[in-house]
This record gives C-alpha cells, sequence and structure tokens, in this order.
C-alpha cells in the first residue's frame, strides 16, 4: 500500500500545481535522406519524418491517458539542414524548409527544429547559404525554427557568422514588421549548443545521437514555485533558511524528473525507438503562475533584476540539476532555467517595472540556462551591434563551459518603451533599451575568430 | 504431510504486547505465520494472520488459546479455514491503478464509489478511507481490466460524486513508483504476486 501522504502528495502536484510534461520532442536523424537533386531530398525527407512521427500525436495521447499527465507540446528536431542540403542551390533551401512545415502540420506538431548550422570554426558554403535564406524562412514558414552555433569552448567563437546574423535578425524582423519582427523568436544563437535539447526554437538532432529518439521536457516552473511557497506557508514567520528551500526545490525536482522520465520511456517503447533524455529545464509560459520570475519572487526577491536576483537564480538552477540528476540517468540537454523574458510574465513586468535591464540579464545568463532569451530591443537597433550582443553572451557560454544562447528581437518602428506583442507561447514585453547602442561596431567588423580560452588557470 | 491454513483476525483497544500474545498463541500450537498485516484505526488494533499448521487444530480451540493467551486485552478473535487448494486466488488481469476520491463526507460514499467500481469490473485490493471532520478521503488500489480506460472510471466517479461535492482521480500507479521509489522508472505494468500485492523494485 502507498502511503497516502505520498499519494496526496504527488497528486497535489498534478491536479493543483499543474505538473505536465512540457515537451516530447522526436529527433530524427535526416542523414540518409541526402540527395543533390531538390525532389528526390524533398521526398525522402517527407517520408522518413512521417515513418518515424507518423504515430507520434496518436501515442501522446494515448499516454496522456494512460497516466492522466498533460503533455503540452509535441515537436521534432532533425539534423542540421545545413549538413543535408549541401549541394542544393541557393533557392533549394526554402524549399526544403516549406518541406519541413508542411510535414510538421501533417504528423500534428506545432514546431519543428533543426534548420540548423554548427559554424563555431569556420562555415561551409552549406552553412552560408543557410544562414542566407533564414530571413525568407523564418517570415514565409510557420512551424520551421532554426538556430546557428557560433562558438564553443573548443573552438572560440565565429565572429563573421555573428556580423551576418546581426544582418539576418534585421531582414527577418523587418519581414516581419507586422507581427513585432517575430520571425526572429524562431531564430537561436548558440555556444556549445547540446545535440539533444527538446526545447525550441534550439531544438535539433545532432551527431552521435541514434536514428530516431525521444526527448523530454519536463513541467514548468509553476510546481517548484508552489512548493517553495507551501513550505514558506507551513513554517513559523522568518523560519525557513535559503538551504531548506533548496532541499525543497531538489525533492520537487526529483518528482518531477520521474514523471518525466516515465512518460518519454512509455512514449519511446510505445513507437519502438530509443529513449533519450530528460532535459531539466524550467520553461515558463505568459500564464500567471508559470513563470521562473515568480520562483524568484517566493524566495524572497520581491523585485527581479534587485540584487541578489542573481544568486538566488543560482540556487534554483542548481538544486534543480541536483534533484534532477538523482532522479535519472539519463539528464540531458539544456538542463536548467530559461529566463525567457517576453514568455515569463514576472520577468516581462519587472522590465516594465525598469528593474530588469538588459545587463542584468546577462549576469543572470551566467548562472542558468540558456541566455539573453525572448529579448524586445529597439528597432533601429544597428546589426553590428546586435552582432556585438551575441558575442557578449556567446562569450560567456564559451569561456564557462556552458550553453548560451541569444533569441533576441529588433522590434521594427518601435523604440525603447514600447511594447512588443509576439502572442501565444511567445507573450509579450515592454522594449529593453540598448546602452551605448552603436559602441563597438569597430570591434565586430574586425571579424574573424575569437580564439578558444585556456582551460587551465581557472580563476 | 497435509497441512491446514486458517485466515485469524483479531481487534481489540490498542495496547503494548498484543502483537506478542496472538503470535505466541499460534507458534505453541505448532503454526507457521505465512502473512500478517496489521493496523491500529482511530485507537483499535487490527491483525489478520495467514497460518499454517502441519496438523488441524479444531477452530474453536484455536480461537480460544489466542483469547486466553490475550485475555489482559479482551480480544475479539474469528479464526476461517482457508483451503487454498480448493479456491485458488483469482490471478490479477489489467494494471494496477491508484483511485482518490476527496471532498465531503457523506453516508454512503464509500458503498457508492464501490458500486461503480463493480460495475465496471474493477478489483479493489487496498482501500484507505477517513473523515476528518466533514472532510472525506479516500486511496484504493485496484486493478483495472485490460480493456477498461482510465477516463471512463473517473468519468463514472466524477457522475456519482457531483452532486456530493467529491472530486476523483485515477492515475497508473507507475506514476506513484516513480515519484516515490528512487529504483529506476520502468514501464508497463508492474510485477505483482497471484494474490495482487505489488513487488516495488529496490
Amino acid at each position: 500500500m502507498y502511503r497516502t501522504e505520498d499519494v496526496l502528495a504527488t497528486l497535489g502536484m498534478i491536479r493543483q500545481y499543474k505538473l505536465d510534461v512540457r515537451t516530447v520532442t522526436m529527433g530524427i536523424d535526416l542523414h540518409p535522406c541526402a540527395a543533390s537533386d531538390l525532389d528526390t531530398l524533398r521526398t525522402r525527407l517527407r517520408d522518413r519524418i512521417l515513418r518515424f512521427a507518423g504515430r507520434l500525436r496518436a501515442v501522446c495521447l494515448e499516454v496522456e491517458e494512460r497516466y492522466g499527465i498533460p503533455i503540452v507540446n509535441r515537436r521534432i528536431a532533425v539534423s542540421p539542414i545545413a549538413s543535408i542540403a549541401a549541394g542544393l542551390p541557393s533557392e533549394g533551401y526554402l524549399k526544403v524548409a516549406e518541406t519541413l512545415d508542411q510535414v510538421a502540420e501533417e504528423v500534428g506538431v506545432d514546431l519543428v527544429g533543426g534548420f540548423s548550422a554548427l559554424v563555431q570554426k569556420g562555415w561551409t558554403a552549406s552553412d552560408r547559404k543557410l544562414i542566407a535564406s533564414l530571413p525568407v524562412v523564418l517570415s514565409t514558414t510557420k512551424r520551421v525554427c532554426a538556430s546557428v552555433n557560433i562558438g564553443t569552448t573548443a573552438a572560440g567563437i565565429n565572429m563573421d557568422a555573428a556580423q551576418a546574423l546581426g544582418h539576418v535578425l534585421k531582414e527577418t524582423a523587418e519581414r516581419t514588421r507586422s507581427h513585432d519582427g517575430f520571425g526572429c523568436a524562431k531564430l537561436v544563437v548558440f555556444a556549445n549548443a547540446p545535440t539533444d535539447n527538446p526545447f525550441m526554437a534550439g531544438a535539433f538532432h545532432g551527431a552521435g545521437e541514434p536514428d530516431c529518439v525521444i526527448n523530454i521536457g519536463v513541467s514548468g516552473p509553476g510546481v517548484v514555485k508552489a512548493a517553495i511557497e507551501d513550505l514558506i506557508a507551513h513554517a513559523p514567520p522568518n523560519s525557513v533558511s535559503l538551504g531548506e528551500i533548496a532541499e525543497e526545490i531538489k525533492s520537487t525536482a526529483f518528482r518531477v524528473t520521474r514523471v518525466g522520465e516515465l512518460i518519454g520511456r512509455e512514449v519511446a517503447a510505445r513507437l519502438g525507438v530509443a529513449f533519450g533524455i530528460v532535459d531539466l529545464s524550467l520553461a515558463p509560459t505568459p500564464q500567471v503562475g508559470d513563470s521562473v520570475g515568480e520562483i524568484l519572487q517566493a524566495m524572497g526577491v520581491a523585485r527581479i533584476g534587485a540584487p541578489g536576483s542573481t544568486a538566488a537564480l543560482a540556487l534554483l538552477n542548481d538544486a534543480v540539476k541536483k534533484g534532477g540528476s538523482f532522479a535519472s540517468s539519463s539528464v540531458g540537454g539544456l538542463s536548467g532555467a530559461f529566463v525567457a523574458v517576453s514568455e515569463d510574465a514576472a520577468l516581462a513586468k519587472a522590465v516594465e517595472d525598469g528593474d530588469l535591464t538588459l545587463s542584468k540579464l546577462e549576469a543572470m545568463t551566467a548562472v542558468c540556462s540558456v541566455g539573453l532569451d525572448m529579448i524586445a530591443v529597439p528597432g533601429d537597433t544597428d546589426p553590428e551591434t546586435l552582432a556585438a550582443i551575441l558575442a557578449d553572451e556567446i562569450a560567456i557560454g564559451v569561456i564557462n563551459h556552458k550553453t548560451t544562447a541569444v533569441r533576441i528581437i529588433p522590434v521594427p518602428g518601435k523604440k525603447a518603451g514600447d511594447r512588443a506583442v509576439f502572442g501565444g507561447l511567445f507573450g509579450e514585453m515592454v522594449i529593453l533599451p540598448i546602452h551605448a547602442a552603436g559602441g563597438s561596431t569597430a570591434f565586430v567588423r574586425h571579424g574573424g575568430r575569437i580564439p578558444a580560452p585556456l582551460s587551465s588557470l581557472r580563476n | 504431510m497435509s497441512t491446514s491454513n486458517y485466515i485469524i483476525t483479531v481487534t481489540a483497544a490498542d495496547r503494548v504486547g498484543i502483537v506478542h500474545a496472538v503470535t505466541g498463541a499460534i507458534r505453541d500450537l505448532g503454526g507457521n505465520i505465512l502473512e500478517l498485516s496489521q493496523t491500529v484505526m482511530r485507537g483499535f488494533f487490527t491483525i489478520i494472520v495467514a497460518v499454517e499448521f502441519p496438523s488441524e487444530p479444531a477452530q474453536s480451540v484455536l480461537a480460544e488459546t489466542i483469547r486466553e493467551r490475550g485475555r489482559a486485552f479482551d480480544l475479539t478473535v474469528a479464526v476461517i479455514p482457508a483451503r487454498s487448494a480448493e479456491s485458488p486466488i483469482p490471478a490479477a488481469t489489467g494494471d494496477r491503478f491508484i483511485l482518490t476520491v476527496l471532498g465531503a463526507d457523506h453516508v454512503g460514499n464509500i458503498h457508492g464509489i464501490s458500486g461503480c467500481l463493480a460495475a465496471r469490473g474493477v478489483n479493489i485490493v487496498d482501500l484507505h478511507a477517513r473523515a476528518d471532520g466533514s472532510r472525506f478521503s479516500l486511496v484504493m488500489e485496484a486493478f483495472l481490466p485490460p480493456e477498461l480506460s482510465p477516463l471512463t472510471v473517473r468519468e463514472d466517479l466524477e457522475r456519482f460524486g457531483k452532486g456530493l461535492g467529491l472530486e476523483a482521480f485515477v492515475q497508473h500507479e507507475n506514476i506513484f513508483l516513480a515519484t516515490t521509489e528512487p529504483s529506476p522508472v520502468r514501464v508497463g505494468p508492474a510485477l505483482h504476486t497471484r494474490g495482487g500485492d505489488a513487488v516495488v523494485p529496490h
């Protein structure tokens, strides 16, 4: 017999704190599809994705019913398209993206990731063609997500790519001007990109992965926030230490991770494919109560961005990893707390109140995943400044041996203090000012590669 | 050698030493305890014991010996012959689910809930219910027939509980195994003995 208290604790997470599985993401290797003829390639892509993912939606619904745990999103991540489409003419990249878009709709997934290139040390002709196609692809397809890895700890930072992406961001934003530059929300620029990340927009199926794999993104921040609030509410006033808060987060992360692994293994077994990893990341949504910012508030940081915010985030991120890594030997992906500003109601409010600045966000990303995420900036920001912001954030990842990333949207026709609205899961926020914009143009224009950092003398 | 099996239940106001007295009587009569479950509910001690004897002691002798050994506790004893060969335990089929019902306490809650389950062929193997003031809670373990959807059971229970202020939840036991046990996560039906008890992997 299970202890009634244990049953009610788990049930409480499902019932009151909305425990769910944030995403079931199927990774599919597309290398067997490679062909120099565009039509052949498109046919092979479609057939292969349908073969693996044709039953994904139905199986997720079966597992939801069996366990009573909602699966919020179903997604697909494919091999970086720059390596699959190599040899195609420039116009072929858009056609490949359209095929991915169509087949994603056909199998019932809301996003497909992997329109990607890995260019940290240098770029091939195919990488350049893919990057050049991004403004059109991101403005004309609905479900396709793109990412470009421009830095690794082993290779340094490709500043030519950073510069090119500054221009891509400007053009993509302009092409989606009527939607506040929304196309940029589907492009992630990475350092040390993981090969098994299930979260969009940065998911792709990297080298070293099997033909097909199921990766899981665990439940959102609401469960952790509720656990902290419960702990504090049931203790005498001012009696809960930060160590006790960390323990509470750890045990909550344990339960959340175990549910994620259970659902992932069940989906994989029913589909007859490999189970990959559980990504422990706390991914917010714009819904009140599903916010990383609200976790910090529950811990006592009333104004997010105030001194102490970085320490609180570090505690949260570390405790989640400790609980999750005890729960499962299959932890991977990004596995940290996301500070996706427009997607997180409390963070967006902190920006609106003037408490949370770009500089403070950058500091916070040094202790969590994934980086400067869903940041709206003025539409007149020049490409070199955007490239410099990319470079700063990527440098944090490269030097600290961790993944960092940037999703930044220069909102056309709008200035700091105006509101950018992306809608749905992407949320909305007040546009952040960039201090000293244009002050590093010459640095960016040097181009070339920032060398790989030293791996010793680590102080 | 032929053996005789009995199910023995003993109830009394809870005191220290009752288990010692009951098992002492069983030992003195040569009985070997196969399984034992004991709990205290609202101050009352209850024990149920499955015992194997090498010979066949009279039921009345067995009950009287236990009562006598525990006379300081004023025991209520029942002894029932358990002829397992004649009435084999039905094998558990389907998956084990944890059913939870929470809400307002009413006369007939458990009767109504168990009626919903019996009508669908759901086999209850463990149940604990409690009323604290006006608040009712019930947690049970039950096997759902393979073709029965947990959603159907939940809908039946919600229909029953709608006017009574009861909420019902039906969760596969793997959820609870995963969240309460540090052993590796496992999918598919849990391992069970013939009697339906879960074998929790450690």
